[in-house]
């Protein structure tokens, strides 16, 4: 492992995490100690079961470990209660997934502006912060429309929006390219990299796409649940 | 994006589901709301009729609240008249009629049948109380002191006499001894109650004086009063006149009075209650299928909200707010078919069953009640919060790593 100069974001040390399956227990991580600076750009890679979206899901809040401890800019995560991780996730987190994720029910606009709505900001300040975002990404034109009128590429780009509603300082985004085809699978890894760079955004991607991982700055290699290689790359795929 | 915005939105997109629970809860407002009305109607009007009857208030001796008579008008108000000016100088007071009630035997010289009689003062009798509507051959009684009787339907059917038949009254003097006088049938009379039709005999309080050796006592001084007035304070008024009047009186309310009124009232409670109970565990069972299949459905959808900072009280708080608005909505479609049926069943003309001890049936008729509504909406709501409750509890406890992966 190699660890960075830059005050982490988030570190976690000596983490491990173990599911049930039936009778069994299942170790998914496995004493894996990471630490995330500002501004990176990592793709967690690994083969299936190796444990890459248990990883993002420890770092992300979303799940807490068995054993070792997580840290959010220096808070120990096991000390925080519910509505304090939910607020964490809310305020400096984002999130992507593989299958979009979006609110059915919301428009776009609104599907972006739902996170601005939830850290208590009024209408008029989620609907620009909205619309800003929505324009970044290059859809400020279906604002109105609803998810299930978008191509995929355009939900990605949506629930990349609202990942970065927040103004988040770390972006978890899980296969995001799972489910696109090549030519929007760029678009949106270039989409994620330029927002990262221009917002100073760290992006975490939990992926076996060769493509993330050849825009990655720093590659973190998992298998059976550790962490076999950490590698920064100087010199990744330029964006276009 | 509100709760209640998010709320009624996920109702609009389960359209056939909505629709199908709205319906259960606008039968359930609407079965409320038409049962209030049509309770309401019947205790107003059972309330009405019970006090036409026996008024608001009577002023009895204090001895005839906690004991019974053992010879006619053992307890008896005497100078009758002076209490009856002192009473009817109230502001608050429109009637006082005094009352002698006493029992006895009627014959039509071959056969004799035991009555209930009443003395009365026919004119504010027929004025304030239902006596003439009740009146189903011939005519009321129309002097205090005349020979005229009014008989109950069955007691002249028992006795076989029609108007303008003749009939001794027999009955036991205040001293014991036993006395006759003739009466003259001017009217039969149905009181709507069998058992009391079968006994019924009233008569002026000038010839029931004569045929029981009395004078200026009376059993009972009935009280109407005026509409709005206060019970309680009047009636206050009144024993504290009497009484500095020396008059050894108790004052006696008509709630206290009408058995029957507050049977039939228990009754209807416990039917409507009994009906209401089972119409919201429906409703509950309903609602928890229909909340609990909408978070399953819904478990990845919960797993995002939650992953992008959701507090789990705000996933709660979505599910219940969307249990209270298929309420509201339902409450809102429940008074439409209220008001609707309401106005059917009104102008239908159906004639209900005689209630019980009743010999007549009344038409249907159901009162527009707001408190029945608002009731109804209280119910409706909280039911169906209650019937969120869970699932939405559960929803919001819901691992969230295993809502991201729910298939």
């Amino acid at each position: 492992m190699q660890s960075t100069n830059r005050t982490p974001l988030l570190s976690a040390r000596s983490v491990s995490k173990s599911y049930r399956l039936g009778e069994a227990i299942v170790p998914a991580i496995r004493d894996v100690t990471l630490e995330i600076g500002p501004e990176e750009f990592i793709a967690i890679q690994g083969p299936s079961g190796s444990g890459k979206t248990t990883l993002l899901n420890l770092l992300g809040l979303l799940d807490m470990p068995d054993a070792g401890e997580v840290r959010v800019e220096g808070q120990d995560s096991a000390r925080l209660s519910e509505n304090a991780k939910s607020d964490l996730r809310r305020d400096r987190f984002g999130f992507v997934f593989q299958t979009f994720n979006l609110i059915p029910v919301l428009s776009a606009e609104e599907n972006v502006a739902y996170p601005v709505g939830l850290a208590g900001k009024g209408p008029a300040e989620w609907r620009a912060r909205a619309l800003e975002l929505l324009s970044a990404v290059g859809l400020a034109e279906k604002a109105g429309v609803r998810p299930d009128l978008l191509s995929g590429g355009q939900r990605q780009r949506v629930a990349i929006a609202r990942a970065l509603a927040n103004r988040p300082a770390v972006v978890f985004a899980d296969e995001p390219t799972a489910n696109l085809d090549s030519k929007t699978a760029d678009e949106i890894l270039d989409l994620m990299r330029k927002m990262g760079e221009e917002r100073e955004v760290s992006f975490v991607f939990a992926t076996h796409d060769p493509r993330v991982v050849a825009r990655a700055r720093r590659v973190v290699s998992l298998q059976d649940g550790r962490i076999e290689s950490d590698t920064r790359v100087m010199t990744p795929t330029p964006s276009r | 994006m509100s709760s209640w915005s998010l709320a009624w939105r996920n109702l609009v997109r389960q359209k056939r589901r909505t629709l199908l629970m709205g319906s259960v809860v606008a039968f359930g407002f609407a079965a409320f709301a038409l049962a209030g009305g049509f309770i309401a109607q019947s205790f107003e009007g059972l309330k009405e009729g019970t006090i036409r009857s026996i008024g608001h208030l009577q002023i009895v001796d204090r001895r005839a609240v906690t004991r019974s008579e053992e010879s006619t008008l053992e307890f008896g108000l005497p100078n009758a008249g002076r209490a009856r000016s002192i009473a009817a100088g109230d502001p608050a007071v429109a009637a006082v009629l005094p009352r002698i009630e006493f029992v006895g035997l009627a014959t039509n010289g071959a056969k004799s049948v035991p009555y209930l009689g009443l003395g009365v003062d026919p004119q504010p009798e027929a004025t304030a109380t239902l006596a003439r509507e009740l009146v189903v051959g011939g005519r009321y009684l129309s002097s205090a002191d005349g020979e005229e009787v009014v008989l109950g339907t069955g007691l002249a059917s028992a006795l076989g006499v029609k108007t303008g038949d003749r009939i001794t009254l027999m009955a036991t003097t205040r001293d014991g001894s036993l006395n006759a006088v003739d009466g003259v049938v001017s009217g039969l009379v149905d009181v709507r109650i069998k058992e009391l039709n079968d006994r019924y005999l009233a008569a002026g309080i000038g010839l029931v004086s004569r045929l029981l050796e009395t004078s200026e006592t009376v059993s009972k001084l009935v009280v109407f009063l005026r509409k709005g007035s206060d019970e309680n304070r009047v009636a206050k008024r009144l024993e504290q006149s009497l009484t500095a009047a020396g008059f050894p009186i108790a004052i006696r309310h008509w709630e206290e009075l009408a058995v029957f009124y507050s049977q039939v009232k228990l009754l209807y409670i416990g039917i409507f209650g009994f009906v209401g109970a089972v119409l919201v565990v429906i409703v509950i069972l309903s609602a928890a299928i229909v909340m609990t299949m909408a978070v399953t459905e819904r478990t990845r959808e919960i797993g995002t909200l939650r992953a992008i900072g959701t507090r789990p009280a705000g996933i709660l708080k979505m599910f219940l707010a969307e249990g209270a608005v298929l309420a509201l909505a339902g409450c809102l479609a429940g008074a439409l078919v209220a008001l609707v049926v309401r106005a059917i069943l009104n102008a239908s003309g159906i004639i209900l069953p005689p209630p019980p001890g009743a010999t007549h049936g009344m038409p249907i008729n159901v009162k527009f009640y707001p408190l029945a509504y608002v009731a109804g909406i209280s119910a409706m709501v909280g039911t169906m919060l209650v019937a969120s409750w869970f699932p939405a509890r559960r929803a919001s406890r819901i691992s969230i790593v295993e809502a991201l992966t729910h298939v």
